[in-house]
């Protein structure tokens, strides 16, 4: 009595490339997190355990202040991108089927198909100019280019969500005469929540990896954690942009275990 | 909402920060400001230095020239000076603010770039030579013979660091010319020594503190400060000063055309003229500065150390790359692209 439905797990070689893939994704990780603690001031060379480099970065202002731009900039960005991009996913799906809609979607996505460096080199230019012109040089353009190239990962999962959505819910709500605004407020919203987490999430997630367009429009003292690191490249690195590494891999790695535990308990 | 309210609030609060009193704006290579130096003059002056890095000379080129980018000071290389001067980015120094100019070393005073140093003033200097490992290799290592006809007990186990201009200029000076050349047939011949060499060498990558410390590669086409770390750890490590010749680089300090705070740039650029201050330079970043009578402050690794102080039988070698013709970076690139297949 074989089992003829079609199951991934049984082509062969499936055991081999999965574990393969699994490697080639963690190893480096791995590696990198393993160097963090290392005794020596090497990142290939093991000299026994310590925790002397995230005393070390712990203790470096420089990455102080690089961490909190990195914050500042990922929690507005990703705050604008998704009360935008939420914005976006309702004009897009809660109406009928209109002329253009295939365009609406592709200069919503723009970001994520135009090459970053295009972009940052646009950003480049037209932000001088604006800075010239207006004398101001606060954090608000890197804010603002983070929120464009934010928004298309915080619209893919909301969109996804109120397209999964039930639709006969919002209908209910309103035959049992709730108005447009109760019905979003009290039916819509509170269903679409775990996708709005989701895309606030990636969005900033996304903002604090950046370092292209990031290096492009930043200017003075705004260096963030990766821009931070990518100047440390000709000199010589030690286990410090390790450490640093590592802690960031740990906050996203919290950050998403919150949101599994959080949504879980929602479903 | 609140996330919109708190990025207002957190704008309203950086707007002023760049224009405000005593502060200074440092736009330098990532990982090459000595942090004690920055304390020491705000200490002095009462003036706080934000520091910002970048990792290559076009893109601080790039971001000033888009403008508006609110630096005060920038460290271009020796052979992108000219650019900056040319483009109208940088500035012309009022001397008569700079007391402490004459601190200058008399031969880093009048330099191609910049002769007179009335737009740059001297941050660090090294030079691109051989890292060998004289444990693999006892012979002469003064040769770019290292990399370019590789001694048989460092084949396959020498790496060149992948910088166009360094190389190039290396084997151009090999067969007896001189870097940023159009003449064809000293290119040809360049070109065939390193397609020979080539296959010799076991990469062409970064990293050469790392992997010369602990004897992944044998030898290193290398830059003399990292030579010097490498030394430290695996003391085999030396440095050679190819006698053909060698290339040199120099990054300097300049003061923008755009400058906001051009008082506290000046008090700055006189303050790293201080022999004790330049020697603070120097111990961070493992680099020599350009400023007379700094040894003294240096530490007692660098003081000594053949890697940092040229030895002068070797000194007569040393290029500095000019800034090269269209036509010349066109030959380069064009042998550059050929070695990389």
């Amino acid at each position: 009595m074989a089992d003829r439905a079609f199951s991934a797990t049984r082509l062969p070689g499936f055991a081999t490339i999965a574990i393969g893939a699994f490697v080639m994704l963690y190893l480096p990780i791995i590696t990198l997190v393993t160097y963090s603690f290392n005794a020596t001031n090497s990142i290939s060379d093991w000299g026994g355990f310590s925790w002397q480099w995230y005393v070390k970065a712990w203790g470096n202002d420089t990455v102080k202040d690089a961490t909190y731009t990195s914050l500042v900039i990922a929690v507005s960005a990703a705050g604008i991108a998704t009360i935008v991009a939420t914005l976006a996913a309702l004009g897009t799906t809660r109406r009928r089927a209109f002329n253009g809609q295939t365009f609406i979607y592709v200069i919503i996505n723009q970001p994520l198909m135009v090459p970053e460096i295009v972009t940052a080199v646009a950003l480049l230019i037209v932000f001088g100019v604006i800075k010239q012109a207006s004398g101001y040089q606060g954090l608000a353009y890197l804010i603002l280019a983070h929120a464009a190239f934010c928004t298309p990962f915080a619209y893919l999962p909301i969109r996804a969500r109120l397209e999964g959505m039930d639709l006969s819910l919002e209908t209910a709500a309103g035959d049992l005469y709730a108005s447009p605004w109760q019905t979003f407020r009290h039916v819509t919203l509170p269903l679409l929540a775990p996708g709005i987490m989701a895309g606030a999430m990636l969005a900033f997630v996304i903002s604090l990896d950046d370092v292209v367009i990031t290096e492009f429009v930043k200017s003075g003292g705004q260096d963030t954690l990766s821009t931070y690191m990518l100047g440390q490249l000709r000199r010589a690195f030690t286990p410090e942009v390790n450490a640093i590494s590592t802690a960031l891999l740990a906050a996203t790695v919290l950050l998403l275990i919150a949101f599994f535990l959080l949504t879980r308990n929602r479903e | 909402m609140k996330n919109l309210l708190t990025a207002t609030a957190l704008l309203m609060a950086t707007t002023g920060l760049t224009h405000a009193e005593g502060v200074l704006n440092l736009y330098n290579w990532g990982n090459y400001t000595s942090p004690e130096l920055l304390a020491k003059f705000e200490a002095e002056t009462g003036i706080k230095v934000t520091v910002t890095d970048y990792d290559s000379n076009d893109v601080a080129l790039a971001k000033i020239e888009a403008g508006g980018a609110g630096f005060d000071l920038v460290v271009p290389s020796h052979s992108y000076v000219p650019i900056w001067v040319e483009k109208g980015l940088i500035q012309q120094l009022d001397l008569t603010r700079l007391p402490n100019h004459g601190n200058i070393a008399p031969e880093w005073m009048d330099v191609s770039w910049d002769a007179g140093r009335t737009y740059t003033i001297p941050w660090q200097w090294g030079s691109v030579g051989m890292a060998v490992n004289t444990s693999v290799y006892s012979g002469d290592i003064n040769t770019s013979a290292i990399f370019l006809d590789v001694p048989e007990e460092l084949k396959g186990k020498i790496n060149v660091v992948p910088e166009m201009t360094d190389i190039v200029s290396l084997a151009v000076l090999y067969v007896g010319g001189e870097p940023c050349t159009e003449d064809t047939a000293v290119l040809q011949k360049a070109r065939d020594v390193l397609l020979a060499a080539k296959p010799d060498w076991i990469s062409m990558d970064y990293g050469a503190t790392e992997r010369l410390s602990n004897n992944d590669w044998a030898a290193s086409v290398n830059w003399n400060g990292s030579t010097m770390r490498a030394r430290l750890a695996n003391s085999p490590v030396a440095y050679g000063y190819p006698k053909e010749g060698y290339t040199l680089f120099m990054d300097s300090v300049a003061l923008l055309s755009d400058a906001q705070n051009v008082d506290e740039a000046y008090k700055f650029l006189d303050f790293i003229m201080v022999p004790e201050n330049a020697a603070m330079i120097s111990s961070f970043a493992r680099y020599a500065n350009g400023i007379s009578g700094t040894a003294e402050f240096m530490p007692a690794d660098m003081q000594t150390a053949p890697e940092v102080m040229i030895p002068a039988e070797f000194a007569a070698a040393g290029v500095f790359t000019p800034t090269c013709t269209g036509k010349a970076q066109e030959y380069m690139t064009a042998i550059w692209t050929e070695l990389q297949k």
